[in-house]
Protein backbone atom coordinates (compact mmCIF):
# COMPACT_ATOMS: atom_id res chain seq x y z
CA UNK A 1 0.00 0.00 0.00
CA UNK A 2 1.32 4.07 -0.49
CA UNK A 3 2.52 5.79 2.01
CA UNK A 4 -0.35 7.83 3.69
CA UNK A 5 0.85 11.62 2.19
CA UNK A 6 2.01 11.12 -1.63
CA UNK A 7 1.33 13.11 -4.48
CA UNK A 8 -1.96 12.32 -5.36
CA UNK A 9 -3.06 12.85 -1.15
CA UNK A 10 -1.47 16.33 -0.99
CA UNK A 11 -3.29 17.47 -3.90
CA UNK A 12 -6.80 15.92 -2.49
CA UNK A 13 -6.08 17.91 0.43
CA UNK A 14 -5.30 20.74 -1.44
CA UNK A 15 -8.54 20.46 -3.75
CA UNK A 16 -10.58 19.77 -0.55
CA UNK A 17 -8.85 23.19 0.83
CA UNK A 18 -9.48 25.13 -2.36
CA UNK A 19 -13.29 24.34 -2.38
CA UNK A 20 -13.82 24.71 1.18
CA UNK A 21 -12.11 27.91 0.73
CA UNK A 22 -14.24 29.28 -2.01
CA UNK A 23 -17.20 27.88 -0.46
CA UNK A 24 -16.60 30.06 2.79
CA UNK A 25 -16.12 33.15 0.56
CA UNK A 26 -19.74 32.65 -0.70
CA UNK A 27 -18.51 31.99 -4.14
CA UNK A 28 -18.07 28.53 -4.58
CA UNK A 29 -21.09 27.84 -7.47
CA UNK A 30 -19.19 31.19 -9.09
CA UNK A 31 -15.83 29.81 -9.61
CA UNK A 32 -15.97 25.78 -8.80
CA UNK A 33 -15.78 25.62 -12.89
CA UNK A 34 -12.88 27.57 -12.88
CA UNK A 35 -10.71 25.58 -9.94
CA UNK A 36 -9.17 23.08 -11.94
CA UNK A 37 -7.70 25.57 -13.72
CA UNK A 38 -6.79 27.35 -11.09
CA UNK A 39 -4.97 24.42 -9.31
CA UNK A 40 -3.59 22.94 -12.42
CA UNK A 41 -2.07 26.03 -14.66
CA UNK A 42 -0.69 25.70 -17.72
CA UNK A 43 2.70 25.93 -16.41
CA UNK A 44 2.95 23.40 -13.89
CA UNK A 45 4.69 20.14 -15.43
CA UNK A 46 1.94 17.23 -15.39
CA UNK A 47 2.32 13.96 -13.42
CA UNK A 48 -0.39 12.72 -15.91
CA UNK A 49 0.20 12.77 -19.41
CA UNK A 50 -0.58 16.58 -19.94
CA UNK A 51 -2.42 19.17 -17.35
CA UNK A 52 -5.94 18.72 -19.36
CA UNK A 53 -5.78 15.32 -18.02
CA UNK A 54 -5.27 16.35 -14.64
CA UNK A 55 -7.72 19.39 -14.67
CA UNK A 56 -10.08 16.68 -15.64
CA UNK A 57 -9.21 14.68 -12.85
CA UNK A 58 -9.21 17.68 -10.19
CA UNK A 59 -13.03 17.70 -11.55
CA UNK A 60 -13.47 14.29 -10.74
CA UNK A 61 -12.32 14.96 -7.13
CA UNK A 62 -14.20 17.51 -6.53
CA UNK A 63 -17.10 15.89 -7.60
CA UNK A 64 -16.16 13.30 -5.01
CA UNK A 65 -16.09 15.70 -2.44
CA UNK A 66 -19.74 16.87 -3.12
CA UNK A 67 -20.30 13.40 -2.57
CA UNK A 68 -21.54 12.61 -6.27
CA UNK A 69 -21.24 8.72 -7.01
CA UNK A 70 -19.33 9.28 -10.21
CA UNK A 71 -19.98 5.75 -11.51
CA UNK A 72 -23.04 6.46 -11.75
CA UNK A 73 -23.66 9.70 -12.72
CA UNK A 74 -20.77 11.27 -14.74
CA UNK A 75 -22.43 13.64 -16.89
CA UNK A 76 -19.38 15.34 -19.36
CA UNK A 77 -22.19 18.17 -19.89
CA UNK A 78 -23.22 18.93 -16.64
CA UNK A 79 -20.90 21.78 -15.32
CA UNK A 80 -19.32 21.34 -11.52
CA UNK A 81 -21.83 24.27 -10.37
CA UNK A 82 -24.78 22.22 -11.36
CA UNK A 83 -23.43 19.47 -9.13
CA UNK A 84 -22.97 21.99 -6.19
CA UNK A 85 -26.09 23.20 -6.74
CA UNK A 86 -27.87 20.08 -6.03
CA UNK A 87 -25.35 19.24 -3.40
CA UNK A 88 -26.47 22.01 -1.65
CA UNK A 89 -29.92 21.90 -1.99
CA UNK A 90 -29.74 17.85 -0.75
CA UNK A 91 -28.09 15.42 0.65
CA UNK A 92 -26.95 12.98 -1.94
CA UNK A 93 -26.98 9.97 -0.69
CA UNK A 94 -24.21 8.21 2.06
CA UNK A 95 -23.90 4.77 0.30
CA UNK A 96 -22.02 3.01 -1.85
CA UNK A 97 -18.98 4.62 0.17
CA UNK A 98 -16.48 4.31 -3.05
CA UNK A 99 -16.53 5.38 -6.72
CA UNK A 100 -13.95 4.62 -9.52
CA UNK A 101 -12.87 7.20 -12.39
CA UNK A 102 -12.38 4.92 -15.29
CA UNK A 103 -10.28 7.84 -17.40
CA UNK A 104 -8.17 8.18 -14.40
CA UNK A 105 -7.42 4.37 -14.29
CA UNK A 106 -4.41 3.08 -16.27
CA UNK A 107 -5.92 -0.22 -17.19
CA UNK A 108 -3.24 -1.85 -15.51
CA UNK A 109 -2.26 -5.57 -17.21
CA UNK A 110 -3.20 -8.69 -14.97
CA UNK A 111 -0.95 -9.10 -12.34
CA UNK A 112 1.96 -11.00 -13.20
CA UNK A 113 5.54 -12.46 -12.54
CA UNK A 114 8.27 -11.48 -15.46
CA UNK A 115 11.90 -12.10 -16.17
CA UNK A 116 13.94 -8.99 -16.78
CA UNK A 117 17.22 -8.24 -18.33
CA UNK A 118 18.72 -9.19 -15.15
CA UNK A 119 18.61 -12.77 -15.77
CA UNK A 120 21.98 -13.92 -16.08
CA UNK A 121 21.15 -17.91 -17.52
CA UNK A 122 22.76 -19.18 -14.73
CA UNK A 123 23.65 -22.74 -14.54
CA UNK A 124 22.22 -23.43 -11.17
CA UNK A 125 18.73 -22.20 -12.77
CA UNK A 126 16.86 -22.25 -9.62
CA UNK A 127 13.57 -20.64 -11.08
CA UNK A 128 13.45 -23.41 -13.42
CA UNK A 129 14.26 -26.01 -10.56
CA UNK A 130 11.76 -24.81 -7.98
CA UNK A 131 8.81 -23.67 -10.50
CA UNK A 132 5.93 -26.11 -9.16
CA UNK A 133 4.26 -25.90 -12.65
CA UNK A 134 7.32 -26.19 -14.91
CA UNK A 135 6.26 -22.52 -16.28
CA UNK A 136 9.97 -21.84 -16.87
CA UNK A 137 12.07 -21.85 -19.96
CA UNK A 138 15.70 -21.13 -21.40
CA UNK A 139 15.24 -19.23 -24.67
CA UNK A 140 18.62 -17.44 -25.94
CA UNK A 141 20.24 -18.11 -22.17
CA UNK A 142 17.70 -16.24 -20.31
CA UNK A 143 14.81 -17.59 -18.56
CA UNK A 144 11.10 -16.85 -19.48
CA UNK A 145 7.87 -17.32 -18.01
CA UNK A 146 5.38 -18.97 -20.27
CA UNK A 147 2.07 -17.17 -19.27
CA UNK A 148 -0.37 -20.12 -19.84
CA UNK A 149 1.45 -22.53 -16.76
CA UNK A 150 2.04 -19.87 -14.58
CA UNK A 151 0.11 -19.73 -11.29
CA UNK A 152 1.90 -16.52 -9.85
CA UNK A 153 2.85 -18.42 -6.77
CA UNK A 154 6.32 -16.05 -6.87
CA UNK A 155 8.83 -19.17 -6.12
CA UNK A 156 10.63 -18.05 -9.07
CA UNK A 157 10.96 -14.66 -7.36
CA UNK A 158 12.06 -16.02 -3.95
CA UNK A 159 14.71 -18.22 -5.57
CA UNK A 160 16.94 -15.54 -8.05
CA UNK A 161 20.22 -14.69 -6.70
CA UNK A 162 20.18 -11.97 -9.12
CA UNK A 163 16.50 -10.43 -8.24
CA UNK A 164 16.13 -10.62 -11.65
CA UNK A 165 12.30 -11.51 -11.25
CA UNK A 166 9.50 -8.85 -11.28
CA UNK A 167 6.26 -9.16 -9.46
CA UNK A 168 4.33 -6.64 -11.24
CA UNK A 169 0.98 -6.61 -9.12
CA UNK A 170 -2.95 -4.82 -10.07
CA UNK A 171 -2.57 -2.61 -6.62
CA UNK A 172 -6.33 -2.26 -6.55
CA UNK A 173 -6.82 -5.57 -6.63
CA UNK A 174 -3.91 -6.72 -4.69
CA UNK A 175 -5.18 -4.62 -1.74
CA UNK A 176 -9.07 -5.88 -1.45
CA UNK A 177 -9.38 -8.43 0.67
CA UNK A 178 -12.43 -9.66 -0.62
CA UNK A 179 -11.86 -9.97 -4.43
CA UNK A 180 -14.59 -7.12 -4.96
CA UNK A 181 -12.32 -5.17 -7.63
CA UNK A 182 -12.45 -6.58 -11.27
CA UNK A 183 -11.70 -5.01 -14.45
CA UNK A 184 -14.73 -4.29 -16.90
CA UNK A 185 -14.35 -5.57 -20.42
CA UNK A 186 -12.61 -2.61 -21.15
CA UNK A 187 -10.17 -3.16 -18.40
CA UNK A 188 -11.25 -0.18 -16.10
CA UNK A 189 -12.27 -0.96 -12.67
CA UNK A 190 -15.21 -1.83 -11.72
CA UNK A 191 -16.18 -2.58 -7.80
CA UNK A 192 -18.07 -5.16 -6.65
CA UNK A 193 -20.85 -3.50 -4.06
CA UNK A 194 -22.33 -6.94 -2.84
CA UNK A 195 -18.72 -7.81 -2.08
CA UNK A 196 -16.96 -4.12 -0.83
CA UNK A 197 -16.59 -4.28 2.58
CA UNK A 198 -15.55 -0.73 2.51
CA UNK A 199 -12.21 -0.52 4.08
CA UNK A 200 -10.67 1.52 1.38
CA UNK A 201 -7.26 0.07 0.72
CA UNK A 202 -7.94 -0.34 -2.64
CA UNK A 203 -8.54 3.71 -2.64
CA UNK A 204 -5.21 3.77 -0.62
CA UNK A 205 -3.51 1.79 -3.29
CA UNK A 206 -3.97 3.31 -6.61
CA UNK A 207 -1.20 5.58 -7.86
CA UNK A 208 -3.70 6.88 -10.26
CA UNK A 209 -6.36 7.67 -7.75
CA UNK A 210 -9.09 6.30 -9.86
CA UNK A 211 -10.46 5.06 -7.12
CA UNK A 212 -12.29 7.74 -4.65
CA UNK A 213 -14.39 8.08 -1.50
CA UNK A 214 -17.65 9.71 -1.88
CA UNK A 215 -17.21 12.40 0.82
CA UNK A 216 -19.67 13.17 3.40
CA UNK A 217 -18.03 16.83 4.08
CA UNK A 218 -20.60 19.19 2.57
CA UNK A 219 -23.81 17.49 4.47
CA UNK A 220 -21.75 18.24 7.79
CA UNK A 221 -20.57 21.59 6.58
CA UNK A 222 -23.90 22.76 5.56
CA UNK A 223 -24.69 21.84 9.45
CA UNK A 224 -22.69 23.83 10.89
CA UNK A 225 -23.95 26.88 8.78
CA UNK A 226 -27.54 26.08 9.58
CA UNK A 227 -27.62 27.14 13.03
CA UNK A 228 -28.81 23.68 14.78
CA UNK A 229 -26.15 23.00 17.68
CA UNK A 230 -23.83 20.44 15.97
CA UNK A 231 -21.78 18.04 18.02
CA UNK A 232 -18.21 16.88 16.85
CA UNK A 233 -17.33 12.80 17.94
CA UNK A 234 -13.77 12.83 18.03
CA UNK A 235 -12.00 8.98 17.24
CA UNK A 236 -9.60 8.18 19.76
CA UNK A 237 -6.88 7.92 16.48
CA UNK A 238 -6.93 11.81 16.51
CA UNK A 239 -4.12 12.28 19.29
CA UNK A 240 -1.42 12.79 17.00
CA UNK A 241 -2.66 13.93 13.92
CA UNK A 242 -2.33 17.12 14.42
CA UNK A 243 0.28 19.35 15.82
CA UNK A 244 -0.22 20.65 19.45
CA UNK A 245 -2.10 18.35 22.06
CA UNK A 246 -5.30 16.91 22.51
CA UNK A 247 -6.75 19.55 24.09
CA UNK A 248 -5.70 22.33 21.85
CA UNK A 249 -7.18 19.78 18.81
CA UNK A 250 -10.56 20.35 20.58
CA UNK A 251 -10.28 23.90 20.96
CA UNK A 252 -9.45 23.75 17.08
CA UNK A 253 -12.66 21.65 16.24
CA UNK A 254 -14.80 24.20 18.58
CA UNK A 255 -13.55 26.76 16.89
CA UNK A 256 -14.97 25.10 13.65
CA UNK A 257 -18.06 26.16 15.00
CA UNK A 258 -18.86 23.02 16.75
CA UNK A 259 -21.24 23.02 19.69
CA UNK A 260 -19.54 20.65 21.69
CA UNK A 261 -17.09 18.17 21.12
CA UNK A 262 -16.76 14.88 22.74
CA UNK A 263 -14.21 12.05 22.75
CA UNK A 264 -15.23 8.60 21.51
CA UNK A 265 -12.96 6.99 24.01
CA UNK A 266 -16.22 8.00 26.39
CA UNK A 267 -18.07 5.51 23.80
CA UNK A 268 -14.76 2.93 24.17
CA UNK A 269 -15.28 2.30 27.74
CA UNK A 270 -18.94 0.92 27.78
CA UNK A 271 -17.95 -0.89 24.51
CA UNK A 272 -14.89 -2.62 26.61
CA UNK A 273 -16.94 -3.30 29.65
CA UNK A 274 -19.21 -4.67 27.43
CA UNK A 275 -16.88 -6.92 25.85
CA UNK A 276 -15.34 -7.75 29.18
CA UNK A 277 -18.18 -8.95 30.78
CA UNK A 278 -19.09 -11.07 27.57
CA UNK A 279 -15.79 -12.42 27.35
CA UNK A 280 -15.86 -13.61 30.58
CA UNK A 281 -18.99 -15.16 30.42
CA UNK A 282 -18.15 -17.20 27.69
CA UNK A 283 -14.87 -18.11 28.88
CA UNK A 284 -17.05 -19.84 32.36
CA UNK A 285 -19.20 -21.79 30.02
CA UNK A 286 -16.49 -22.76 27.59
CA UNK A 287 -18.08 -21.14 24.80
CA UNK A 288 -15.38 -20.65 22.69
CA UNK A 289 -13.42 -17.51 20.88
CA UNK A 290 -14.79 -13.72 20.71
CA UNK A 291 -13.95 -11.28 18.74
CA UNK A 292 -14.10 -8.20 19.26
CA UNK A 293 -16.85 -5.75 17.19
CA UNK A 294 -15.93 -2.45 16.66
CA UNK A 295 -13.73 -2.31 13.37
CA UNK A 296 -16.93 -1.58 10.93
CA UNK A 297 -14.79 -3.21 7.87
CA UNK A 298 -14.61 -6.60 9.83
CA UNK A 299 -18.18 -6.16 10.31
CA UNK A 300 -19.00 -5.57 6.88
CA UNK A 301 -16.55 -8.46 6.66
CA UNK A 302 -18.67 -10.91 8.74
CA UNK A 303 -22.23 -10.00 7.57
CA UNK A 304 -20.95 -10.44 3.92
CA UNK A 305 -18.06 -13.29 3.66
CA UNK A 306 -17.62 -14.76 6.72
CA UNK A 307 -21.57 -15.22 8.01
CA UNK A 308 -20.20 -18.22 11.09
CA UNK A 309 -18.82 -15.12 13.03
CA UNK A 310 -21.88 -13.49 13.06
CA UNK A 311 -22.55 -14.96 16.24
CA UNK A 312 -19.10 -15.29 17.39
CA UNK A 313 -17.86 -11.34 17.23
CA UNK A 314 -19.17 -9.28 21.20
CA UNK A 315 -23.13 -8.02 20.85
CA UNK A 316 -21.34 -4.61 22.07
CA UNK A 317 -22.02 -1.71 19.92
CA UNK A 318 -19.24 0.53 18.35
CA UNK A 319 -17.88 3.51 20.39
CA UNK A 320 -18.82 5.73 18.00
CA UNK A 321 -22.51 4.25 18.71
CA UNK A 322 -22.06 4.35 22.06
CA UNK A 323 -20.63 7.71 22.04
CA UNK A 324 -23.96 9.13 19.76
CA UNK A 325 -26.51 7.21 22.16
CA UNK A 326 -24.64 9.58 25.12
CA UNK A 327 -24.53 12.99 23.02
CA UNK A 328 -27.88 12.54 21.92
CA UNK A 329 -29.12 12.32 25.62
CA UNK A 330 -26.91 14.99 26.92
CA UNK A 331 -27.43 17.52 24.40
CA UNK A 332 -31.24 16.68 22.76
CA UNK A 333 -32.16 18.75 19.99
CA UNK A 334 -28.43 18.24 18.38
CA UNK A 335 -26.56 16.97 15.26
CA UNK A 336 -24.06 14.46 15.62
CA UNK A 337 -20.61 14.27 13.70
CA UNK A 338 -18.19 11.45 13.92
CA UNK A 339 -14.83 12.81 12.73
CA UNK A 340 -12.09 9.62 12.07
CA UNK A 341 -9.84 8.15 10.00
CA UNK A 342 -12.29 4.84 9.21
CA UNK A 343 -14.21 5.00 5.55
CA UNK A 344 -16.31 1.65 6.99
CA UNK A 345 -17.58 3.92 9.50
CA UNK A 346 -20.35 5.84 7.20
CA UNK A 347 -21.41 2.02 6.64
CA UNK A 348 -21.83 1.93 9.97
CA UNK A 349 -23.25 5.36 10.79
CA UNK A 350 -26.52 5.01 8.06
CA UNK A 351 -27.61 2.07 10.33
CA UNK A 352 -27.47 4.38 13.48
CA UNK A 353 -29.75 6.89 14.05
CA UNK A 354 -28.50 8.86 16.06
CA UNK A 355 -25.30 9.98 13.78
CA UNK A 356 -26.06 12.79 11.29
CA UNK A 357 -22.65 12.59 9.35
CA UNK A 358 -19.38 11.52 9.10
CA UNK A 359 -15.72 13.21 7.71
CA UNK A 360 -12.02 12.59 7.91
CA UNK A 361 -9.15 13.64 9.65
CA UNK A 362 -8.62 14.56 6.14
CA UNK A 363 -11.63 16.37 5.42
CA UNK A 364 -10.97 18.47 8.94
CA UNK A 365 -7.36 19.03 8.14
CA UNK A 366 -9.06 20.90 4.66
CA UNK A 367 -11.39 22.56 7.30
CA UNK A 368 -8.80 24.00 9.30
CA UNK A 369 -6.40 25.53 6.46
CA UNK A 370 -10.09 26.73 5.06
CA UNK A 371 -10.80 28.82 8.39
CA UNK A 372 -7.26 29.66 8.88
CA UNK A 373 -7.05 27.74 12.21
CA UNK A 374 -3.57 26.90 13.36
CA UNK A 375 -3.87 23.75 16.01
CA UNK A 376 -0.74 24.65 18.05
CA UNK A 377 -1.64 28.16 18.74
CA UNK A 378 -5.16 27.26 20.04
CA UNK A 379 -6.00 27.81 23.59
CA UNK A 380 -6.51 24.48 25.02
CA UNK A 381 -9.44 23.62 26.18
CA UNK A 382 -9.99 23.13 30.28
CA UNK A 383 -8.92 20.19 31.46
CA UNK A 384 -11.65 17.52 31.92
CA UNK A 385 -12.07 14.61 33.61
CA UNK A 386 -11.02 11.67 31.14
CA UNK A 387 -9.51 9.52 33.45
CA UNK A 388 -12.01 6.84 33.47
CA UNK A 389 -11.93 6.21 29.99
CA UNK A 390 -8.70 7.50 28.95
CA UNK A 391 -6.88 4.20 28.25
CA UNK A 392 -9.65 3.81 25.72
CA UNK A 393 -7.94 5.83 23.25
CA UNK A 394 -5.51 2.80 22.98
CA UNK A 395 -8.81 1.40 20.90
CA UNK A 396 -7.18 3.18 18.04
CA UNK A 397 -3.59 1.20 17.99
CA UNK A 398 -3.81 -2.47 16.96
CA UNK A 399 -4.04 -4.48 20.39
CA UNK A 400 -5.68 -1.52 21.97
CA UNK A 401 -8.91 -2.68 22.02
CA UNK A 402 -7.24 -6.04 23.63
CA UNK A 403 -5.77 -4.08 26.21
CA UNK A 404 -8.76 -2.26 27.20
CA UNK A 405 -10.54 -5.52 27.49
CA UNK A 406 -8.46 -7.30 29.54
CA UNK A 407 -7.73 -4.28 31.98
CA UNK A 408 -11.58 -4.95 32.32
CA UNK A 409 -11.67 -8.91 33.05
CA UNK A 410 -10.82 -10.46 36.82
CA UNK A 411 -8.29 -12.79 35.87
CA UNK A 412 -6.31 -11.10 32.34
CA UNK A 413 -3.62 -13.60 32.67
CA UNK A 414 -6.08 -16.50 31.51
CA UNK A 415 -7.55 -14.91 28.43
CA UNK A 416 -5.45 -15.92 25.43
CA UNK A 417 -5.39 -13.12 22.43
CA UNK A 418 -5.05 -13.69 19.13
CA UNK A 419 -4.83 -9.85 17.27
CA UNK A 420 -5.74 -9.69 13.58
CA UNK A 421 -3.46 -6.82 12.60
CA UNK A 422 -4.56 -5.85 9.54
CA UNK A 423 -7.18 -7.71 7.10
CA UNK A 424 -5.88 -8.80 3.61
CA UNK A 425 -6.66 -11.84 1.22
CA UNK A 426 -4.54 -13.93 3.04
CA UNK A 427 -5.63 -13.42 6.51
CA UNK A 428 -9.72 -13.62 5.03
CA UNK A 429 -8.44 -17.33 4.05
CA UNK A 430 -7.06 -18.06 7.20
CA UNK A 431 -10.32 -16.52 9.42
CA UNK A 432 -12.31 -18.67 6.97
CA UNK A 433 -10.69 -22.10 8.42
CA UNK A 434 -11.53 -21.07 11.73
CA UNK A 435 -15.19 -22.09 11.05
CA UNK A 436 -13.85 -26.10 10.81
CA UNK A 437 -11.13 -25.21 13.52
CA UNK A 438 -11.32 -22.65 15.41
CA UNK A 439 -8.26 -20.40 16.59
CA UNK A 440 -6.45 -21.29 19.83
CA UNK A 441 -7.29 -17.93 21.40
CA UNK A 442 -10.37 -16.59 23.92
CA UNK A 443 -10.47 -12.53 22.21
CA UNK A 444 -9.67 -12.22 18.86
CA UNK A 445 -9.02 -8.56 18.25
CA UNK A 446 -9.93 -7.61 14.47
CA UNK A 447 -8.71 -4.68 13.10
CA UNK A 448 -8.95 -4.24 9.36
CA UNK A 449 -5.91 -1.93 8.62
CA UNK A 450 -2.74 -2.64 9.51
CA UNK A 451 -1.48 -1.28 12.90
CA UNK A 452 -5.03 -0.01 13.56
CA UNK A 453 -7.35 2.86 13.47
CA UNK A 454 -4.27 5.20 12.82
CA UNK A 455 -3.29 3.96 9.60
CA UNK A 456 -7.01 3.99 8.16
CA UNK A 457 -7.44 5.41 4.83
CA UNK A 458 -8.61 8.89 6.35
CA UNK A 459 -5.07 9.81 8.56
CA UNK A 460 -3.32 12.54 7.44
CA UNK A 461 -0.19 11.77 9.48
CA UNK A 462 2.61 8.71 8.52
CA UNK A 463 0.93 5.81 11.50
CA UNK A 464 5.04 6.00 12.87
CA UNK A 465 4.80 9.59 13.32
CA UNK A 466 1.18 9.23 14.95
CA UNK A 467 2.31 7.17 17.37
CA UNK A 468 5.32 8.97 18.50
CA UNK A 469 2.85 12.44 18.70
CA UNK A 470 0.37 10.97 20.75
CA UNK A 471 0.68 11.71 24.25
CA UNK A 472 0.89 8.69 25.69
CA UNK A 473 -2.05 6.11 26.60
CA UNK A 474 -0.50 3.73 23.51
CA UNK A 475 0.31 0.60 23.71
CA UNK A 476 3.55 0.98 22.11
CA UNK A 477 4.45 3.49 25.17
CA UNK A 478 2.40 1.87 27.76
CA UNK A 479 2.57 -1.99 27.00
CA UNK A 480 1.12 -2.42 30.29
CA UNK A 481 0.12 -6.49 29.97
CA UNK A 482 2.02 -8.81 27.15
CA UNK A 483 -0.51 -10.43 25.53
CA UNK A 484 -0.57 -14.08 25.56
CA UNK A 485 -0.52 -15.84 21.71
CA UNK B 1 37.83 25.82 14.41
CA UNK B 2 34.31 24.61 15.13
CA UNK B 3 31.36 24.54 12.74
CA UNK B 4 28.46 26.36 13.08
CA UNK B 5 25.82 24.29 13.62
CA UNK B 6 22.60 24.70 11.12
CA UNK B 7 19.78 25.85 12.61
CA UNK B 8 17.01 24.07 11.10
CA UNK B 9 13.37 24.99 11.81
CA UNK B 10 10.35 23.01 10.24
CA UNK B 11 7.02 24.63 10.14
CA UNK B 12 4.59 22.83 12.56
CA UNK B 13 1.90 25.40 11.96
CA UNK B 14 -1.53 23.44 10.58
CA UNK B 15 -1.32 23.96 6.85
CA UNK B 16 2.01 22.76 6.68
CA UNK B 17 1.87 19.93 8.94
CA UNK B 18 -0.56 18.68 6.86
CA UNK B 19 0.39 18.86 3.57
CA UNK B 20 3.42 17.02 4.14
CA UNK B 21 5.20 19.02 6.64
CA UNK B 22 4.59 15.93 9.16
CA UNK B 23 6.43 13.66 6.95
CA UNK B 24 9.74 16.14 7.58
CA UNK B 25 9.32 15.39 11.48
CA UNK B 26 10.47 11.63 11.06
CA UNK B 27 14.21 13.38 9.66
CA UNK B 28 15.69 11.04 11.90
CA UNK B 29 14.64 8.34 9.73
CA UNK B 30 16.19 9.68 6.70
CA UNK B 31 18.91 12.05 7.22
CA UNK B 32 22.06 10.43 7.42
CA UNK B 33 23.56 10.49 11.23
CA UNK B 34 26.48 12.47 10.30
CA UNK B 35 24.12 15.34 8.92
CA UNK B 36 22.07 15.10 11.58
CA UNK B 37 24.67 15.36 14.22
CA UNK B 38 25.92 19.00 12.48
CA UNK B 39 21.92 20.27 12.30
CA UNK B 40 20.06 21.62 15.06
CA UNK B 41 16.67 20.97 14.14
CA UNK B 42 12.91 22.11 15.80
CA UNK B 43 9.12 22.25 14.88
CA UNK B 44 8.10 25.74 15.21
CA UNK B 45 4.81 27.57 15.31
CA UNK B 46 3.85 28.69 11.46
CA UNK B 47 6.73 30.64 9.54
CA UNK B 48 4.31 32.71 7.73
CA UNK B 49 5.26 31.24 4.36
CA UNK B 50 1.95 30.08 3.91
CA UNK B 51 0.14 33.61 4.29
CA UNK B 52 2.27 35.15 1.07
CA UNK B 53 2.01 31.56 -0.77
CA UNK B 54 2.45 31.73 -4.46
CA UNK B 55 2.08 29.43 -7.87
CA UNK B 56 5.40 28.16 -6.83
CA UNK B 57 5.78 28.37 -3.20
CA UNK B 58 3.55 26.16 -1.24
CA UNK B 59 3.44 24.84 1.84
CA UNK B 60 5.38 22.86 3.68
CA UNK B 61 8.56 25.60 4.80
CA UNK B 62 11.18 25.02 6.41
CA UNK B 63 13.70 27.34 7.76
CA UNK B 64 17.29 27.04 7.47
CA UNK B 65 19.65 29.64 9.13
CA UNK B 66 17.53 32.18 8.59
CA UNK B 67 16.49 30.98 4.46
CA UNK B 68 12.60 30.55 4.00
CA UNK B 69 12.14 27.14 1.92
CA UNK B 70 9.12 26.10 0.27
CA UNK B 71 7.55 22.69 -1.19
CA UNK B 72 9.76 20.80 1.12
CA UNK B 73 9.78 17.05 0.51
CA UNK B 74 12.26 14.89 2.93
CA UNK B 75 14.42 14.45 -0.73
CA UNK B 76 14.60 17.93 -0.85
CA UNK B 77 15.58 18.40 2.72
CA UNK B 78 18.26 15.97 2.65
CA UNK B 79 19.59 18.26 -0.60
CA UNK B 80 19.25 21.66 1.02
CA UNK B 81 21.30 20.65 4.41
CA UNK B 82 23.74 18.43 2.43
CA UNK B 83 24.58 22.01 0.32
CA UNK B 84 24.63 24.10 3.40
CA UNK B 85 26.82 21.69 5.20
CA UNK B 86 29.24 21.42 2.38
CA UNK B 87 29.25 25.23 1.53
Amino acid sequence: MLEINNQYTLMKRRIDTEVLKAFFAGDLEEIVDTLPIKIIPRERVPNRCCVYKERAMVRYRIMSLLGVDIDRDDDELKPLRKFVQETLAQDPPVLPTLTTISPGCSSCPDEQYHITDSCRGCFARPCMANCPKDAIVFVNGRARIIEERCVNCGKCLEVCPFHAVVHIPVPCEEACPVDAIKKNAEGFVEIDHSKCISCGHCARSCPFGAIVERSGLFPVVKMLTSGTPVVAMIAPAIDGQFPGNLAQIKAAVLALGFAAVVEVAQGALVTAEHEAAELSGRMQAKQGYLTTSCCPAYMELADKHLPFLQNRRSSALSPMAYTAKLCAQRIPDSKRVFIGPCLAKKVEASKIDEIDGVISFSELAALFIAKDIDVREMQPVPPEDTLAFQDCREFACSQGVAHSVLRRVADPEAVRVLPVDGVDRKTVRTMKVWEKRPPEADLVEVMCCEGGCLAGPGVVVNPKLALRLRQGGNVAKVGAIPLRK
Amino acid sequence: MRKQRIKVRICVGTACFVQGGADLLLYGDFLDPELLGECDIEGTSCLGGCKAESRDRKAPFVEINGTLHANVTPALLVELLREVAHA
